[in-house]
Order: structure tokens, then C-alpha cells, then sequence
């Protein structure tokens, strides 16, 4: 009735398909094949590398010897002028020095799986009350709080940064490093909350109903029906929201560069990239192999997410 | 409504106890921040010591100021293209794979790659697209089809800067549209294009006439969330191009470098706050209909 598509049809399908994966495509295998490539290969437009380099990924996960760079006699006889203090010395021999001290990644890597992990676990507690009040308890207020929660929702970051930073600096958090990650982790637990609401009570009505009035003829409490029906159920997607929370405060970067610029050792990925990105001119082959490995994690856990997320995303609507 | 029965009351309290963490959480560490963030957009605000009132000049300063009026043009290009572009490629791409091929489960799954990749990872690769020395950018445009005579740095000239990123914009969120208006377009009954071809409309006018109204709900959340998000970006602009500086970028400029001014930060941030909640109503009003 509707037709069998010709051989026409068939071709402008195929090219439309392809130059839609090409374009999708094309910057990740740009950075994996620059991330492979020797600093005399970077102009080459050929994605191949013509010869294979492993020393950036080597270097970045500290498996490799780290060579020193040579420093050319020019610079050696400035070093060698009897003014210099060390301060000065020190700066002209930074663009010299190997990479792994200004960005150690598994230190920084470990940092952002932290701060990640603790505010998007504490974000799905929080929502797990606050989503099964929406969906199964009646209260005076719940229309409007339920739409405040949707109106918050879209209220970026970004507009919250200065008041943010000011009553962080005005209790003192500001002022310390401990401070400026406890300051850290509560900003990513709200960036994460009503997301997390929102998802959960969405998929506590699937919940059938009549389960609970089961738990509840079995003298079971409001309580422990929460967490002896509703949280075994819903195992599937909190761990979905999870990783969904987690993704979005591993990506975050404006409120880390606030907080952390001047604690380098409590740098997270986005901002140690940033910094290593600005600080060194030309290590493309770093930079492109230490992006592979931000991305990594987040393929992995959303292979694993996949399934429950592109319905929850689909039925929901979606925080970024 | 209140509550009238002993159950009805306990239920009502058990409720609040419920949301109550988080509520105290949301109240404190958003609605709040928002209120201070106008109380200081009065203000004269010191790194050290007290603020000074100033009443409405961090405004009048920020109305005299061509660089704010700059902002507000980059920010509304920024928006009408992303929205555009990001619509339009997610119809498409959900056409395109909503026709039956072999190997398109894959494709789906590839195609949302952009998406969920953090933004660090991919903006130094399209950096390094558009470098002025070693990008396959310049390499096209310069050495194979000879459009310019030098190779330019687009990503940092403040003009052309806005073009590479709302091509980013596109490239990383077309995916979520395009999965919106997939899953909308599997649920279209076949019944109603069997009979608009029965009423001898061909492939256009079924698209015209069944799909369009059809999506015309979810199209309008798109366009219209889509507006709202990328008023509200930071990440993607700011760390591929530090040049065009669209709000948010122009009060982090502001907040956080050179001269700092949080007063006037905090102003900026009053005015797109300003406009986020015209979009939000737009959004409730015509898209929701409450």
C-alpha cells in the first residue's frame, strides 16, 4: 500500500546513513588517531597514523619511563646567567619538563570518581523519599512543590554561581580545601536532585499498586514498604539514575574551576584537562589520549545504563 | 483541600517527611540563591570587607555597556541556530531511522554517541579540528578546495567562533531530539498513513499531514527546552571557544577574572534569570497547557 522503496531509494537511504555517522563520528576517531600519532604526524589529514605512538597513554597512566625533553643550549647558557633567581629559572624550564607532574591523571581521575560518586549517592537518597512522596503519598502542597521541583529543574548553574561562591566564601567554606569539596559535592547534589525526582517518581507509578497494599496487609509500615518493595523493584533504575547523576557531575566543570582553581591536587578531570589544555602549547598526542580516557568510563557505565536510560530520557525530558 | 480524617492527616504528615530533606536542600541551595543573587545585584560587592549599597547602578552601568549588548546578540545567535539546527537534524536523523535498513539498531546506538560523551573529552578534538596548524579544517578549506589563501584560527576569532560552536551545539545534541522524535514516531498509528494514501496524498503530504501534527507536541518541547538549556549553557562554549562570550560566559568574565565585579555578575545573572522565566512560562502555557 505504501510502497517498496525503488533503487533511488535505496541509494539517497545509504548516502544519508553514512554522511549521518560521519558526521556523528568523525571527531572521535579524529581525537583516537591523533591521541596514537607522533608530534611529525599531526598535520597529516590521514587518520591513520603512519606510525603507531603509545607514549601518550603510557605516560598518563604512569607506565611508561617519561623522557625528559632536550633543552636546547640557548636555554642552557640562560640558565647558567648568575642573576637568575629560582623562581625565574623555574619558569623558563616549565615548558620543559615532562607532563605527568602538571597532570596526573589517576590522581585526578580518582578525585572526580569521589565527588561524582558521594553527591550522586546522596542526591538518590534524598530522591528516593522525595519520589515516592510524589507518586504515592497525598499532601497538602504536592501540585505546587511538584512544580516548583520542574521549575528548579531548569534553573541552570550557571545563573547560581555568583550567590553560590558568595555564601560558600560568606560561611567559610571558600577558605579551606576540605570546605571547597564539601561546597563542591552539596552544588552537584543539587544539580542532580530534581533530575533524580523527576525519573524516580516517573517510574514509582509503573510500581503496581496493588503490591503495596499486599506489604501492607502483611503488616508491613509506609517505611519498610519503601524499602522491602519499592527500592527492590526498582533496582534497575536507580541504578540508571545513578549513573545518570554521576555522568552529569563527572562532566561538570564551571563550579570546580570556582572552587578548586587554586587546590591542585583536588583538581578534577574536566578541570586538569583545561588546565594541561591552556598551560601547554602543542601536546595534542597527550590531551587527545587523556580525553579518551575521561571518556571511557562514561561509555562503559552507559552500555550498562542504556537500556532503562533512553526510555527514562524519552518519557521524561532531560537535565544537562 | 484540607485533610480531614485521622488517616488523611497522617498521610499528610508523612508526605512532607518525606520530601522535606529534600525540599530544605532545594530551598536552601537554589531558591535561595536565587533571591541573594538579586539582593546583590544591588550592591557593590567587596572580596574583603562589606558591600556597599548602590541601588540600581550595577543595571545602569550594565544598559551603557556595549559589551553586554554584544552578549545579548551572540547569545540570541547562539540560540536561534542550536534550536534550529538541532530540531531540524533530529526530525531528520528520526526519519531517516525510523525506515526499515539493515545494521540500524547499530546505527541508532552510534548515532547517540555525541550526546553522552562528556563535553571534556570531545571539545579538545574539535579543537584540534579547527587548528589553524594541524586541523583537517584548515587542510580542506585551504589546501583542497582553495576557499581562503591562509589558514585561519575560526574557534578564537569572536565572529566566526559562534559558527564552530553552534555546529558543535548540533553535533552534540541532535542525538536527544532526534531520540524524542524517534520514539514519538513509532507510536503513529499506520492505520492513518494507509488512509491519507487512500486519499491520495503521496509521501509529502502524508508527512505534512500526519506526521507534522503528529510530533507537533513533542517538536515544541524540543525547540522550547532546547531554548531553555542552552541559555543556560556554560561547559560548551566556554572550553571550546573562550571567545564568544554568550551570558553565562560574560558573567563568569565578569564574577571571576580580570576586574572582578560580583555585583555586576550578579546583575547579568538577574537579566538572563529574567528571561529564563519568560521561557519557562512560554514552556508551561503553551507547551504544557496547565
Amino acid at each position: 500500500m505504501l510502497g517498496r522503496r525503488g533503487l533511488w531509494g535505496n541509494l539517497t537511504l545509504t548516502v544519508a546513513v553514512v554522511l549521518l555517522l560521519l558526521f556523528c563520528l568523525f571527531p572521535f576517531v579524529q581525537i583516537l588517531s591523533t591521541s596514537l600519532k607522533y608530534q611529525a604526524d599531526w598535520g597529516n589529514p590521514s587518520l591513520i597514523p603512519t606510525q603507531f605512538n603509545w607514549d601518550a597513554y603510557l605516560e598518563l597512566l604512569g607506565w611508561g619511563e617519561t623522557e625528559e625533553l632536550a633543552i636546547p643550549p640557548s636555554i642552557e647558557r640562560l640558565l647558567d646567567r648568575p642573576g637568575l633567581t629560582d623562581a625565574q629559572r623555574e619558569r623558563i624550564l616549565a615548558p620543559y619538563r615532562e607532563t605527568a607532574d602538571i597532570f596526573p591523571f589517576p590522581r585526578y581521575f580518582l578525585n572526580t570518581i569521589l565527588l561524582a560518586g558521594v553527591a550522586a549517592l546522596i542526591a538518590l537518597a534524598l530522591a528516593v523519599f522525595g519520589a515516592y512522596a510524589f507518586s504515592r503519598v497525598r499532601f497538602t502542597g504536592q501540585a505546587i512543590i511538584q512544580r516548583s521541583i520542574l521549575f528548579v529543574y531548569m534553573v541552570g548553574g550557571v545563573l547560581l554561581m555568583v550567590p553560590l561562591y558568595q555564601i560558600a566564601v560568606g560561611v567559610g567554606l571558600a577558605a579551606t580545601p576540605w570546605g571547597s569539596v564539601v561546597a563542591l559535592v552539596l552544588i552537584y547534589v543539587i544539580q542532580t536532585l530534581p533530575v533524580s525526582l523527576y525519573m524516580l517518581g516517573n517510574y514509582f507509578r509503573t510500581i503496581p499498586y496493588s503490591l503495596e497494599e499486599a506489604a501492607a496487609i502483611d503488616g508491613c509500615t509506609r517505611i519498610e514498604t519503601i524499602f522491602q518493595v519499592i527500592i527492590p523493584l526498582s533496582i534497575p533504575m536507580l541504578v540508571t539514575v545513578y549513573i545518570y547523576a554521576f555522568i552529569i557531575a563527572w562532566n561538570e566543570f564551571l563550579f570546580a574551576s570556582v572552587f578548586l582553581r587554586q587546590y591542585d591536587d583536588l583538581y578534577t578531570l574536566p578541570l586538569g584537562l583545561q588546565t594541561l589544555f591552556v598551560s601547554k602549547n602543542a601536546i595534542w598526542d597527550r590531551i587527545m589520549a587523556a580525553s579518551i580516557l575521561t571518556l571511557l568510563p562514561v561509555l562503559v557505565l552507559f552500555t550498562f545504563a542504556m537500556r532503562n536510560l533512553t526510555g527514562g530520557l524519552a518519557a521524561g525530558g532531560v537535565k544537562e | 483541600m484540607k485533610p480531614q480524617t485521622v488517616l488523611e492527616r497522617a498521610e499528610n504528615r508523612f508526605g512532607w517527611q518525606l520530601v522535606a530533606p529534600s525540599l530544605g536542600v532545594i530551598g536552601l541551595l537554589i531558591l535561595y540563591p536565587i533571591l541573594y543573587n538579586v539582593y546583590l545585584s544591588f550592591f557593590d560587592v567587596q572580596l574583603v570587607g562589606d558591600n556597599v549599597f548602590v541601588g540600581l547602578e550595577n543595571y545602569q552601568r550594565l544598559l551603557t555597556d556595549s559589551a553586554f549588548y554584544d552578549s545579548l546578540t551572540t547569545t540570541a545567535i547562539y540560540l536561534l541556530g542550536t534550536v534550529a539546527g538541532t530540531t531540524l537534524l533530529g526530525l531528520g536523523a528520526a526519519l531517516l531511522l525510523n525506515q526499515d535498513f539493515p545494521g540500524r539498531n547499530v546505527v541508532r546506538g552510534l548515532i547517540l554517541l555525541p550526546y553522552f560523551a562528556p563535553v571534556i573529552s570531545v571539545v579538545f578534538g574539535w579543537q584540534f579540528i579547527f587548528d589553524p596548524v594541524n586541523g583537517v579544517y584548515n587542510y580542506m578549506v585551504v589546501e583542497v578546495f582553495n576557499l581562503t589563501d591562509e589558514r585561519m584560527n575560526v574557534i578564537r576569532d569572536p565572529d566566526l567562533g559562534v559558527i564552530v560552536v553552534i555546529v558543535f551545539d548540533i553535533w552534540k545534541h541532535f542525538p536527544i531530539a532526534y531520540l524524542l522524535i524517534l520514539s514519538k514516531l513509532q507510536s503513529i498509528n499506520t492505520d492513518l498513513y494507509e488512509a491519507a494514501a487512500i486519499d491520495g496524498h503521496g509521501p509529502w503530504g502524508r508527512f505534512w499531514h500526519v506526521t507534522l501534527p503528529e510530533l507537533y507536541f513533542v517538536l515544541g518541547t524540543i525547540v522550547i527546552l532546547r531554548f531553555i538549556w542552552n541559555l543556560n549553557k556554560f561547559e560548551e562554549v566556554f572550553l571550546l571557544a573562550p571567545n564568544v562570550q554568550t551570558l553565562p560566559i560574560f558573567t563568569y568574565y565578569t564574577a571571576f577574572t580580570g576586574v572582578i565585579d560580583q555585583g555586576l555578575a550578579a546583575s547579568v545573572s538577574v537579566i538572563q534569570f529574567v528571561l529564563l522565566c519568560g521561557l519557562i512560562w512560554f514552556y508551561v502555557k503553551k507547551v504544557l497547557k496547565w
